[in-house]
C-alpha cells in the first residue's frame, strides 16, 4: 500500500521551544511532590503513570538539578513496587495493573540497576488477561455464534487490571516496554507475549483504519476510532510500518489532526505521525492555542506529554528504526 | 451528603419521590429559568454546601448527541448557585476517552460555563479513597472513590436520555459509572463489566446515591446507545429527588417497560421508588410526553 506520509517533514520540527520550556518543563519541575511523585494535578498525591511521564519528559533535560529531581523519581517509584514486581496506580491500590509497563520503561530510560526493571517484566509478562481462562474458553465455545462484539478473544494482549480482558491501550504500553528493553533482560514468555499482543491489536483495528479502546465492531456496527488508542497503536506497531493496517491508520489520524482538541491527544497524535515521518510542523502553534483555553487544567500528563511532543525523539517510544516485515521481528 | 453510613432502607419504607417532567423544545430555550424555578419546587438543601453536578461526557461528539449538553449543565450549575450553594464543581471521569479535556472543548462546554479552572474536575485522575459498599451485589465490595465525589455534599446525576447495548437504558444510575476512576479502573472500567454491570450499577449507586437527578432529553438517542445510536428529539428535561424514579419515568417516557429493565427493578427494591403509586408527578404527564425510543433487537421485551 502507498505510504500514508509521501513527503517526510523536516527533524526541526521538534527542535526545543520557549513553550516547551517556560510551561511544560517548568510546571513539571515545580510540581514534584515532597516524597518524590507526581500527581495528575499539582497539590495531589503522587501516582505511578505521572511519575513516569513527567521523568520521561524530564529526562531529556541536561540539568543537574533535574537530574535529581528525576533521581527522586526514580526512588518513589522504587519505593511503591509492589512485592509481585508490578506496580499499582495509586498508593491505595494493592494489586499491580497496567501502569507496570510505564514503570518500567521510566526506570529503564535510567539504567536502572536495581532489578525492579526485572521484577517488573516478569510480572508483565507473567499476568495474562481474564480471556484466556478456562471458564472463557467454554463460554466461547458455547457462544460461538454471538454478534455482540466480533474480535478474536483468543488473541490476548495485556489488560488494564487483573482479571479482566485486553485493551489496545495498555497492550501498546507492554509491547512499547518490551521493545524499548533488550531481549536478552526479557521473561521467557515475552515472545509469545508480545507475537499476540500485536496480533490482537492488528484484529481489534476498527474497520477502516484506526482503534478504539478495544472493541472494533458492536452489534456489525464499526466502532469509532480515536485519536489517542490509534497513536498508541501505531507507536506499537510501528515495526510494520508499511503494512496496509497502519498505512490506513496513519491517514486516518491524518485527516483528524486539525480537529484535535485536546493537549494530550494532539502530542500523542504529533509524535505518533513524527515516528512515522510525517509530523506536521504546526504542532506549537496548535499546543498553545490548547493552552490558552484552559492552561492544560495544570494536568501533569498534559504538560508532559507536550514536552516530550516537543523534544528530540524518545527512544522509548521511535523503538528501532525501520526494520519492515511480519510478525516475530527480533525484539 | 451522597455518601452516607445510614443503614439502607427498603423502598417500600422511604416517603413517596417527586419527579418532574418539563418541556424544553431545544437547547436555545431558556434552560436556566425551567431548571431554577423546579429546583426551587423541590427546594433541595444546598445553601452554602457544594454541589457536584455528574454529566454524562462520554466522547468527543461536537453535536452532541452522544453527551450531556453543556447547555443544560451551566444552566443547572447557575441555578444551583442561585439557590445558595458555595460552589457547584462539574466532575466526569470518561469511560472510554482518556483525553478529558478533549471532550470538553469538543462540546464547547467552556463558551457555556465560563472557564473550567476551578469547576472542572478529572475524576479519572483525582486523589482517591478506598470506600466498602453498601451492598454486595457484585464481588466488588469496595470502590476506589475520587475524592471530589466523596467531598461534596449534593451529588447531581445529569445523564443524557439514551438507549444501551448492554442495559437497555443510560440514565442518572448507570451515569454513575462514570464517577468510578479509570486511573483504578482502566478505560473502559472493565472491572465493573466483569464484576457484571447491573451489579455494579446497584453497588455503585448504593454506595453513593446521587441526592437529585436531572436528564436531558431535549435530544436523546435511540437505537445502538450510548454511542452509535440515532439522535431523538424528545424535547423534555426530567428532574427528581430519586434517581430510581427518575429513571422510571424517563423510560416510561421512552415507551419501555422500566420494570423489565434488570438493574431498574432491583434498584427499586432499595434505592429508590420504581412503581408509579410512589410517584408523585410534577409538570407534564408520562402520557402527554412519551416519546418512543427505538431499541436493539436484544432489548425487544422491554418496549411497552
Amino acid at each position: 500500500m502507498e505510504s500514508a506520509c509521501a513527503t517526510r517533514e523536516p527533524i526541526s520540527t521538534f527542535l526545543e521551544s520557549s513553550f516547551r520550556e517556560d510551561v511544560c518543563l517548568r510546571l513539571l519541575a515545580e510540581s514534584q511532590n515532597s516524597d518524590g511523585g507526581w500527581s495528575s494535578y499539582p497539590g495531589s498525591r503522587s501516582a505511578t503513570e505521572p511519575t513516569c511521564l513527567a521523568f520521561l519528559a524530564l529526562s531529556a533535560v541536561p540539568d543537574e538539578a533535574v537530574a535529581k529531581s528525576i533521581r527522586r523519581g526514580m526512588e518513589w517509584l522504587r519505593r511503591t513496587q509492589l512485592a509481585d514486581g508490578g506496580w499499582p496506580a495509586v498508593a491505595e491500590q494493592e494489586k499491580s495493573c497496567w501502569v507496570t509497563a510505564l514503570a518500567c520503561m521510566a526506570l529503564h530510560s535510567q539504567r536502572d540497576e536495581s532489578g525492579a526493571v526485572d521484577a517488573g517484566l516478569e510480572w508483565l509478562c507473567a499476568n495474562w488477561p481474564a480471556e484466556g481462562n478456562l471458564w472463557w474458553r467454554i463460554r466461547a465455545k458455547l457462544h460461538r455464534k454471538t454478534t455482540t462484539v466480533q474480535q478474536d478473544s483468543m488473541l490476548r494482549g495485556w489488560s488494564w487490571t487483573p482479571g479482566t480482558a485486553s485493551w489496545v491501550e495498555p497492550t501498546t504500553h507492554a509491547l512499547l516496554a518490551l521493545r524499548a528493553i533488550p531481549a536478552r533482560l526479557h521473561p521467557k514468555s515475552a515472545a509469545e507475549r508480545i507475537d499476540l499482543g500485536e496480533r490482537m491489536l492488528y484484529n481489534r483495528m476498527c474497520p477502516g483504519g484506526g482503534w478504539n479502546a478495544g472493541n472494533p465492531l458492536v452489534y456489525g456496527v464499526g466502532g469509532m476510532p480515536r485519536i489517542g488508542a490509534t497513536a498508541w497503536a501505531l507507536l506499537a506497531l510501528s515495526e510494520y510500518r508499511e503494512r496496509a493496517e497502519n498505512q490506513q491508520s496513519l491517514e486516518w489520524l491524518r485527516r483528524q489532526y486539525d480537529s484535535i482538541r485536546g493537549p494530550v491527544s494532539l502530542a500523542l497524535a504529533q509524535i505518533c505521525l513524527s515516528v512515522y515521518d510525517c509530523a506536521p510542523p504546526r504542532f506549537e502553534r496548535g499546543l498553545q492555542q490548547l493552552y490558552s483555553a484552559n492552561q492544560f487544567l495544570h494536568s501533569i500528563h498534559a504538560a508532559a506529554w507536550s514536552a516530550m511532543a516537543l523534544s528530540a525523539p524518545n527512544e522509548w517510544l521511535w523503538g528501532p528504526r525501520r526494520k519492515g516485515g511480519a510478525h516475530g521481528a527480533d525484539h | 451528603m451522597a455518601l452516607t453510613t445510614e443503614p439502607l432502607r427498603p423502598s417500600f419504607e422511604q416517603p413517596p419521590a417527586r419527579v418532574a417532567i418539563r418541556r424544553a423544545a431545544n437547547y436555545e430555550a431558556d434552560l436556566e429559568t425551567l431548571i431554577y424555578e423546579t429546583l426551587r419546587e423541590f427546594d433541595p438543601p444546598v445553601h452554602g454546601k457544594s454541589v457536584l453536578l455528574k454529566p454524562n461526557f462520554v466522547e468527543p461528539d461536537p453535536r452532541c448527541v452522544i453527551n450531556t449538553h453543556p447547555a443544560v449543565v451551566a444552566a443547572a450549575r447557575e441555578s444551583f448557585l442561585r439557590l445558595g450553594a458555595r460552589e457547584v464543581l462539574l466532575g466526569e471521569a470518561p469511560g472510554n476517552e482518556r483525553d478529558t479535556e478533549g471532550i470538553l472543548e469538543t462540546i464547547g462546554l467552556r463558551d457555556f460555563t465560563g472557564p473550567l479552572d476551578g469547576i472542572f474536575v478529572d475524576l479519572n485522575l483525582d486523589d482517591v479513597e478506598r470506600v466498602p459498599t453498601r451492598t454486595r451485589a457484585s464481588k466488588l465490595k469496595e470502590l476506589y472513590l475520587p475524592k471530589a465525589i466523596l467531598r461534596a455534599d449534593f451529588v447531581v446525576s445529569m445523564p443524557k436520555m439514551k438507549t444501551h447495548h448492554w442495559a437497555g437504558v443510560t440514565l442518572s444510575l448507570k451515569n454513575m459509572f462514570g464517577i468510578v476512576p479509570g486511573n483504578c479502573y482502566g478505560w473502559p472500567k472493565n472491572v465493573l463489566h466483569w464484576a457484571g454491570l447491573t451489579n455494579s450499577i446497584l453497588d455503585i449507586n448504593s454506595t453513593v446515591r446521587p441526592d437529585f437527578a436531572i436528564v436531558d432529553g431535549i435530544v436523546g438517542m435511540e437505537g445502538n446507545g450510548p454511542t452509535q445510536g440515532t439522535a431523538k428529539s424528545a424535547g423534555v428535561l426530567v428532574m427528581g429527588d430519586d434517581p430510581v424514579a427518575v429513571d422510571g419515568t424517563c423510560a416510561r417516557l421512552m415507551g419501555l417497560v422500566p420494570e423489565r429493565i434488570d438493574y431498574l427493578k432491583r434498584a427499586g427494591l432499595l434505592l429508590g421508588h420504581l412503581k408509579l403509586e410512589k410517584i408523585r408527578q410534577l409538570g407534564e404527564t408520562v402520557e402527554s410526553a412519551r416519546t418512543p425510543f427505538q431499541v436493539t433487537e436484544a432489548f425487544r421485551q422491554l418496549v411497552a
